[in-house]
């Protein structure tokens, strides 16, 4: 029943388009190829939108929904294009003559009336419309693509999707990325070289202690006020807060912002410099009266910001029972 | 009197006994203290095995003692992972159970025959007192004594090595971290001493160490990278030559002999850090030599050039057979270390499983509270003095601090080395401001010849460190040192408080069993996991499969003793997805599925009665993506979120959600408990359909007190041949309709195909 129907699909698009409706297939198989837009790609706008997916359909379409202008903003529509494209000319590079596939797009500064008549509020939108040749009508509607932001290679994604819903299989060939190569190669001679030339005068930082304390500190003080965290889960800087504030501290303990967690950086240096200052430099002082003073300041710089670090804990951590004054939250 | 005191506290070989006694009772002290801090959940509860993993662990430490060594090493299991069961001996780190039976049989000897329940039990708690030890003696060679023991008395009670080691935790790591600590301890006296007896003594640990826990790579990869520091500084030495050597030959040939590792250490990207150092070090050393006997330039140069080719040949010849297959690249958990979004998109599994979660900042403080800050402090003082050891502890800091900002879990590799930093913190601030005597204060014109003098000796013996070229002093004013001893006890007191109100707050549960309070405050217990599982071993067959989502396999196993088809051993993601295809699909599908696999009974956890957030709901839309992962066609996320995007239980949820074995097993019957259409699932905050789901192919066979633990019978096959839901709504009184609906059709035509099978 199955090979039927596929056969049936084939000699229709094969033989039969001719007799069906002359000349819309080869008008779109020109389209595909004329010089307009990339390779095996079809620009779109309201009228011939129409026919491209009007009732007799012996062919599969895709169409891509899309905001290219910069007014929309729309990320993801211009991140995607380019997969989109190369998912065409892909296509059109095996099957000059698209052998029953077509790829178009259709973008909102040209096809306003149409976005409008199918209610879409937003982009991109992938349609896939099938052959209307064979089955019933429910299975003629036209098939909507689910986005993935986080995919690297849409394109092959795109291309396992419409293979698994078309009986053809379409496959992608990345064209092999000369610039990126010759920068790389550019680059590591380059840094190679950088390196050799500015060796002399960067060997005593190198060698210094000081550079490499500072160094290890910062990094140590990174991770342990959670950035990576907001590396890897993309939290905002800020979030705006009620009353027109801005609201820095994340509500929760297992949540925070970006800007919360370089005040809580901020705190531990603070605070691991207050202690060091205390062991190492205040011992040396030479002036008994100055020593006092600046003795007394730290201590309490500490006493403060501990203080601070606690009442904010609380402030994310409600069941907390401890507190330091004088900051009691 | 007052001129006697100051002569006994400063006379060193007058007190020496003393302190040495003092030292001893202090280290007594302390390990008893990190013991009983972990007893809570023991007094509160009982002596139970907490949570998932130890289940295990605690079901092979029995099998061990019952069938002996052997019969463990080539133990085949076949009442898990059915039917495919699993070389338990061989996957597994043994190191625990061989430990704990080790104890069992130590004890038996001396005629305490205790049950090995116990000591599973209580093997966390006494192993973190010689965890507290070994942090003492490694921060003995970072500083001195009060270091070390204030170190000790961090570790032991620092909630961020407590979260793993509270009684009942029988996991790998209540070992393995008075292992790490025990391995580094022996490293660094290896480096110091240039001993190859002290580096065979640390590949010995190391062995341990790679015998009970995975985490050995942070080994594995650290002492490499201390030694590959040293080089670049220019400290390469014969001893370091010695005790690396001696610690990779021995440590690795001994770790090959774990048959879970075999031959991972000459195959895995994990362990060529290693490997490269231990070239780099003979091609170090025989230049070394090579410069020691052939003074002339030239041929150093010639040199030179030679040992960069050999560099450079190596790492492609590394390379080469990387892309060859002949070593593995990076195992999916470690590599999503460094790429951090490669687990979410690759792994499912790996990012379902909430310890492998990034930690935000307030777990850090929850964990280590004002060592956290202190941390940095301590790593700076190591900068001043910066010896060999001294660079191990700050390798260690960064590295450690990375992997815990990016793992939680990693929290516990760090907790050590902020406690030994910290202590070293701590300890240079009491050293400065306990000193009775005051230093008398130099005159005005004392000073100018002293500032002259120091002008002129630039050089300084502590390399030009920023906060350390002026001469030491001392502090001048009593109320100074009262005001920041004082200041510094209360910090201590108040870490005390924290440590013990977190572990007996968050990490004494043992989530086997869950604690409430009843409005008049007493303690009510919910025990309706132990219930179940008690059911299921006394009312079902022995040979009973039972399927569950993987986090209840071992469970399953330990309580109930039942055959499982996936648990916590995620060694077979196909097998989990198989699982979770069941679990997400019609019943038509997943009846097919279970039959397939003999299941007998299927066990789900719904929360949804008494608030319980971690249920299988909350779980599920994991098994959607892991058996989305393996079937994309059959099983799609999306087709389980309303079209605005939510994940939803209620009326809005999709089709494919309602029509969901989970779904269908977690609400069956639960409209019931309410007045009609008042049924509210207490989880979710949402409230549910007025007409429960219908089950076709499975019975309700039990259902816990509190509603956690739902068990269903998977119906035979119909005796009159019919499939399910034409008998079902035969007996429903309707009249047999043509098809049988939809779903009907579809179960008609698979279910006969079962039957024939």
């Amino acid at each position: 029943m199955r090979l039927l129907s596929v056969l049936a699909t084939f000699s229709s698009l094969l033989s039969l388009s001719v007799a069906q409706k002359p000349h819309k297939y080869h008008t779109l198989v020109e389209l595909s190829n004329s010089g307009k837009g990339p390779k095996g790609q079809i620009l779109l706008n309201d009228n011939n939108y129409n026919d491209l997916t009007s009732a007799p359909r012996n062919y599969t379409a895709v169409v891509l929904f899309t905001a290219m202008d910069q007014r929309f903003g729309c990320t993801l529509c211009r991140d995607f294009q380019p997969e989109f494209d190369l998912l065409g000319s892909s296509w059109n590079k095996q099957h000059p003559k698209q052998d029953g596939i077509f790829f178009a797009v259709l973008d909102f500064s040209v096809g306003k009336q149409t976005f409008q008549r199918l209610q879409m509020s937003t982009a991109p939108i992938m349609m896939l419309f099938p052959p209307t040749t064979v089955g019933s009508a429910a299975e003629h509607a036209p098939i909507r693509y689910d986005f993935n932001p986080n995919d690297v290679n849409a394109a092959e994604a795109v291309a396992h999707w419409v293979s698994s819903r078309t009986k053809q299989t379409v496959t992608i060939h990345r064209p092999f990325n000369y610039v990126k190569f010759v920068t790389m190669i550019v680059g590591v001679i380059g840094t190679a070289t950088m390196s050799k030339l500015a060796y002399p005068y960067l060997a005593p930082a190198l060698y210094s202690r000081n550079l490499w304390a500072a160094l290890s500190l910062v990094a140590v003080l990174l991770f342990t006020s959670g950035h990576m965290f907001n590396h890897i889960r993309k939290v905002p800087y800020t979030v705006p807060g009620r009353n027109g504030g801005v609201s820095y501290i994340a509500g929760g303990f297992s949540n925070q912002f970006g800007l919360e967690t370089q005040i809580i950086a901020v705190v531990y240096a603070v605070l691991a410099f207050s202690s060091i200052a205390l062991c190492l430099k205040m011992p040396r002082m030479e002036s008994a009266g100055s020593q006092k003073i600046a003795v007394m300041a730290w201590n309490l710089v500490l006493l403060v910001m501990f203080s601070f670090l606690m009442s904010v804990f609380k402030m994310k951590n409600g069941g907390y029972p401890f507190f330091l004054p004088p900051l009691i939250a | 009197m007052a001129s006697v005191k100051p002569s006994f506290f400063k006379d060193p070989a007058s007190t020496q006994s003393i302190r040495g006694i003092l030292r001893v009772v202090i280290l007594l002290t302390i390990a008893a203290a990190s013991i009983s801090s972990r007893l809570f959940s023991v007094i509160r509860f009982e002596s139970i095995i907490h949570e998932f993993d130890p289940w295990f662990n605690f079901r092979a430490s029995k099998y061990l003692v019952k069938h002996g060594f052997f019969d463990f090493w080539n133990w085949f299991d076949d009442r898990t992972w059915y039917p495919l069961g699993r070389v338990t001996g061989g996957t597994l780190y043994p190191g625990l159970m061989v430990t704990s039976g080790a104890i069992w049989h130590m004890l038996r000897m001396i005629s305490l025959p205790v049950d090995i329940r116990n000591i599973c039990v209580l093997l966390a708690p006494g192993f973190s007192g010689l965890t507290a030890f070994a942090t003492y003696l490694f921060t003995l060679e970072m500083k001195d004594s009060s270091a070390g023991l204030l170190a000790a008395a961090f570790m032991g009670i620092a909630p961020g090595y407590i979260s793993r080691s509270v009684a009942g935790s029988y996991d790998n790591e209540a070992i393995a971290i008075f292992l790490l600590m025990f391995t580094f301890y022996l490293w660094i006296k290896a480096a110091k001493l240039g001993s190859a007896m002290w580096g065979g003594l640390c590949a010995l640990f190391y062995f341990y160490m790679v015998s009970a826990w995975g985490g050995y790579v942070f080994i594995t990869n650290l002492i490499p990278l201390h030694v590959f520091v040293l080089i670049l500084m220019g400290r390469y030495s014969g001893r370091i030559y010695v005790a690396y050597s001696s610690w990779y030959a021995l440590g690795t040939l001994a770790s090959m002999q774990v048959p879970f590792v075999g031959f991972l250490p000459i195959r895995t990207s994990e362990h060529m850090a290693a490997l490269g150092i231990f070239g780099l070090i003979q091609l170090v050393a025989f230049v070394d030599y090579l410069r020691g006997q052939v003074p002339s330039k030239q041929f150093n140069t010639l040199l030179r050039a030679l040992v960069i080719l050999i560099a450079v040949v190596a790492f492609s010849g590394l390379v080469l057979l990387t892309v060859t297959g002949v070593i593995a690249p990076w195992s999916g958990r470690f590599y999503s270390l460094w790429d951090t979004g490669y687990a979410k998109i690759h792994i499912p599994i790996i990012a379902s499983v909430s310890e492998h979660q990034p930690t935000a900042w307030p777990s850090f403080f929850f964990d280590l509270n004002f060592l956290i800050w202190l941390f940095p402090a301590g790593v700076y003082l190591c900068f001043r003095q910066l010896r060999d050891e001294h660079v191990f502890v700050v390798v260690y800091s960064v590295m450690a601090s990375y992997f815990s900002g990016v793992m939680v879990r990693l929290m516990l590799t760090l907790t050590p080395i902020v406690c030994v930093a910290a202590a070293i913190a701590v300890s240079a601030i009491l050293d400065t401001y306990l000193e009775i005597d005051s230093p008398e204060e130099p005159d005005p014109d004392a000073a100018e010849t002293k500032k002259a003098k120091k002008a002129k000796e630039s050089p300084l013996p502590t390399g030009g460190f920023l906060s350390s070229k002026a001469p030491y002093i001392g502090i001048y004013s009593i109320t100074s040192k009262i005001a920041v001893v004082g200041a510094f006890s209360v910090y201590l007191v108040l870490f005390v408080l924290h440590c013990t109100w977190v572990t007996s707050n968050a990490y004494s549960s043992p989530s086997v069993v869950l604690a409430s309070r009843m409005p008049d405050g007493s303690q009510h217990i919910i025990d309706d996991f132990r219930e179940a599982y008690y059911w299921l071993r006394k009312n079902t067959p022995y040979d009973a499969k039972v399927m569950s989502w993987w986090d209840y396999g071992y469970q399953i196993g330990g309580m109930a003793d039942r055959t499982t088809l996936v648990d916590n051993n995620t060694w077979n993601n196909t097998h989990i997805a198989t699982v979770g295809k069941a679990m997400a699909s019609g019943e038509a599908v997943s009846y097919e599925i279970l039959r397939k696999h003999e299941v007998d009974y299927v066990l789900v956890i719904f929360g949804g009665l008494l608030g319980y957030s971690g249920d299988d709901i909350n779980k599920f839309l994991w098994m959607v993506r892991i058996a989305e992962g393996v079937w994309p066609n059959e099983v799609q996320e999306r087709k389980f979120f309303t079209p605005r995007g939510e994940y939803k239980i209620d009326h809005e949820a999709t089709d494919t959600m309602k029509n969901s074995l989970m779904y269908k097993m977690s609400y069956y019957n639960y409209q019931n408990l309410f007045p009609p259409g008042q049924a509210q699932d207490r989880v979710r905050g949402a409230k549910l359909p007025a007409e429960g789901p219908v089950l076709h192919t499975l019975d309700e066979a039990f259902t816990s007190e509190n509603w956690i633990v739902r068990i269903y019978k998977v119906k035979d096959l119909d005796a009159f041949g019919r499939d399910h839901f034409a008998a079902r709504a035969f007996e429903g009184g309707k009249k047999k309709t043509r098809k049988g609906g939809l779903a009907g059709r579809a179960a008609g035509k698979r279910g006969r195909r079962v039957v024939r099978v």
